[in-house]
């Protein structure tokens, strides 16, 4: 295999660990939502059956896609919404372009969208002279910046408020020196405001698409995606074929966990219902596979699209708290981004970037297993010949010394001696990144085996 | 062939092996502790709710008390347009959406609430459905018979036949995507006041 230019997951993570304090200041500000997340879960003593309920029914909706897709077009089409579909990124870029050019849009004012990020929409549509402004705050504060998302929920939360200061300050020409949050959110919202009111188009992600009723729904806690919508003439909605659900009850499944297991709020402020264009106006919905359809095929990486993006996982993983998402090499950081962007990672290490502590897993509000996923797509790179380097020498090697007793109990024999009489420094360079940032372990007197048979095996 | 049977095409070698629709079925949190009727506490549940979601209910007076309050608004100077049958504003709803954009206050009907979450239920069938969120501030009215207790109750209370366009709203617009700091008054409106009539 040859070596490619996209640098590994623990080499982007180590610039960032390089300043331990927002390492610190990173983690901590993901644990509070994680914390946030237990307390609203707690308050709902029907909190497991959402969970079971919400798999079920993407499990379901999932298994029966291309039925739900059908009824969904119809819908929309007899509801007086345009449809379309697109197969992959360049396809979607080239239908947005489609829409806006006829109408000669100038300004497009875009709330947050996963989609858009992954289809790199933006830049797209910047060469052709439109306009894109990002109108969650959230994200037009990494947008002044020219940085992409870290995060699906809260895709600033890498940033201190003193740097999104100093950046309003030098494109939103707020005060020197201003780092209080609501005095920046009311500079924003002026600022914002006036793309709002100046804007020829607008555009949105999708939670849901309810099938039974041709209808999309769009969560925002700020109000941007709807100050966006219901002004100019054309609206656009974006959604990837995963987002189907049913009917509306199967949609109340899912909004009474995603809120909550996003920042530990009961609902988002607003849960809209698109369900027709405004009057005089027009609203389009573009569906994009972009290889969805290809996870579907394998049952294990399909379940991957039971995902809400709620960033649950994000928040509880104790990697991704660590090394930032910048260190992913996909739009979607954290193990719901291993889950979907493994397979397109050609430094082949972002499998790795995960403890398998199944944390993740045990917050997902629909139940992605995705620990099991992650170590599918480990053992997808395996069979590829694709293990990163180092792991693609030394593992067949362990894998011969574990297979073979009296060679393991030989070897952790002399470990455990070695650990007990020799110095650690000495010792430190074999274990390698493992013992770079932690102590070595004190050495057992003996082998649990030989434990097991004085303490339990008698009794 | 289009994309469109491209993507159907491909659907066809999913993998996911067929799952039934579940049945849901999730009975409404009991409130044990309070002595008043179900009703009663449904009122309670939604006013806790709605102020974790920075929102105030206003359950004395009914609507001569929004009445009055509307009438001291406009006495200050500030715009206000009402949708709200015997409530009456300073303001008409424009022609075009972009004209509202300095009012100071809509005063709109909700018509589901929703004790679980502090939600209501909104639809615009004749206005600019851009009014609830371009307005500084929001007041709902809501009917005390309204209010069911969580969201699976919520969807069955509504029509979503007849309606093209509606929102839940959970309180004022807000956002903590600065350093995690809540701030109140993101694009939407600054504050929400729901009155119980
Ligand atoms: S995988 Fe689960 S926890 Fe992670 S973002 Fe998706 S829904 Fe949320």
């Amino acid at each position: 295999m040859t070596q490619t230019q996209t640098k590994t997951h623990a080499y982007k993570a180590d610039i960032f660990c390089q300043d331990e304090s927002r390492v610190d200041w990173h983690s901590k500000a993901l644990w509070t939502l994680r914390e946030k997340r237990d307390r609203a879960a707690k308050q709902l003593p029907e909190w497991e059956q959402l969970r079971t309920l919400g798999s079920q029914i993407k499990l379901h909706t999932l298994s029966n896609l291309g039925q739900y897709l059908e009824t969904f077009e119809a819908n929309c089409l007899a509801n007086g919404i345009q449809v379309h579909w697109a197969k992959d990124a360049t396809e979607h870029n080239q239908i947005a372009y489609d829409i806006l050019s006829r109408h000669k849009v100038k300004k497009l004012v875009k709330s947050k969208s996963m989609l858009t990020e992954e289809c790199h929409m933006n830049p797209y549509l910047e060469q052709r002279g439109i306009e894109v402004i990002d109108t969650d705050l959230g994200e037009r504060i990494i947008q002044l910046a020219k940085q992409p998302p870290s995060h699906i929920v809260v895709p600033a939360i890498h940033m201190k408020k003193e740097e999104v200061g100093e950046l309003f300050h030098e494109k939103i020409n707020t005060q020197a020196g201003a780092s209080d949050p609501t005095y920046l959110t009311r500079a924003a919202r002026a600022h914002l405001r006036e793309q709002f009111l100046s804007a020829d188009a607008a555009m949105t992600g999708v939670n849901m698409a309810v099938a039974d009723q041709g209808a999309v729904i769009v969560c925002t806690n700020e109000g941007n995606a709807d100050m966006g919508a219901n002004l100019p003439g054309v609206q656009i909605h974006s959604m990837g074929i995963d987002k189907l659900v049913p009917d509306m009850d199967s949609a109340a499944v899912i909004l009474r966990t995603l809120a909550r297991n996003a920042t530990g709020q009961p609902i988002t402020t607003y849960s809209s219902i698109y369900k027709a264009p405004k009057s005089g106006g027009e609203m389009h919905v573009i569906i994009v596979d972009n290889g969805r359809s290809d996870m579907l095929q394998d049952n294990i990486l399909a379940e991957s699209l039971k995902c809400i993006r709620c960033g649950g996982c994000l928040n509880t993983c104790p990697v991704y708290r660590r090394s930032g998402g910048f260190s992913y090499n996909y739009t979607i950081p954290g193990p719901i981004g291993i889950a979907v962007g493994a397979s397109d990672d050609d430094s082949n290490s972002i499998p790795w970037a995960c403890t398998l502590c199944g944390s993740c897993s045990y917050v997902c509000p629909t139940k992605v297993p995705l620990d099991k996923i992650i170590a599918r797509h480990r053992r997808l790179k395996a069979e590829q010949g694709q293990l990163p380097y180092g792991k693609r020498h030394y593992m067949p090697l362990v894998g011969k010394l574990m297979a073979n007793e009296t060679a393991l109990n030989c070897s952790m024999s002399i470990a455990r001696t070695s650990l007990k009489i020799l110095p650690h420094s000495l010792l430190k360079p074999f274990a390698g990144a493992w013992g770079k940032y932690r102590e070595l372990p004190a050495g057992a007197d003996s082998s649990f085996e030989a434990w097991f048979k004085r303490n339990r095996e008698q009794k | 062939m289009s994309s469109k049977h491209t993507i159907l095409a491909a659907l066809k070698q999913s993998a996911v092996v067929t799952a039934p629709k579940p049945l849901i079925n999730i009975e409404p949190i009991s409130v044990s502790g309070l002595n008043e009727s179900n009703e009663l506490s449904l009122v309670e549940q939604f006013a806790t709710n709605l102020s974790t979601v920075a929102g105030k209910l206003i359950t004395q007076g009914g609507k001569s008390a929004l009445a009055e309050h509307i009438q001291s608004l406009i006495e200050q100077d500030k715009s206000v347009l009402s949708f709200v049958a015997g409530v009456t504003g300073n303001r008409q709803s424009p022609d075009r959406a972009h004209e509202m954009h300095d009012v100071d206050f809509t005063v709109l009907e909700g018509q589901v609430a929703v004790a679980e979450n502090g939600a209501i239920w909104v639809t615009l069938p004749e206005q600019h459905r851009v009014t609830p969120f371009i307005c500084e501030n929001l007041i709902i009215t809501i009917k005390r018979d309204t209010i069911v207790a969580n969201m699976h109750q919520a969807m069955k209370a509504i029509d979503f036949n007849a309606c093209e366009f509606g929102v839940f709203i959970a309180g004022p617009s807000k956002t903590a995507d600065i350093e995690q700091a809540l701030v109140v008054g993101a694009h939407g409106a600054c504050s929400l006041d729901v009155y119980l009539i």
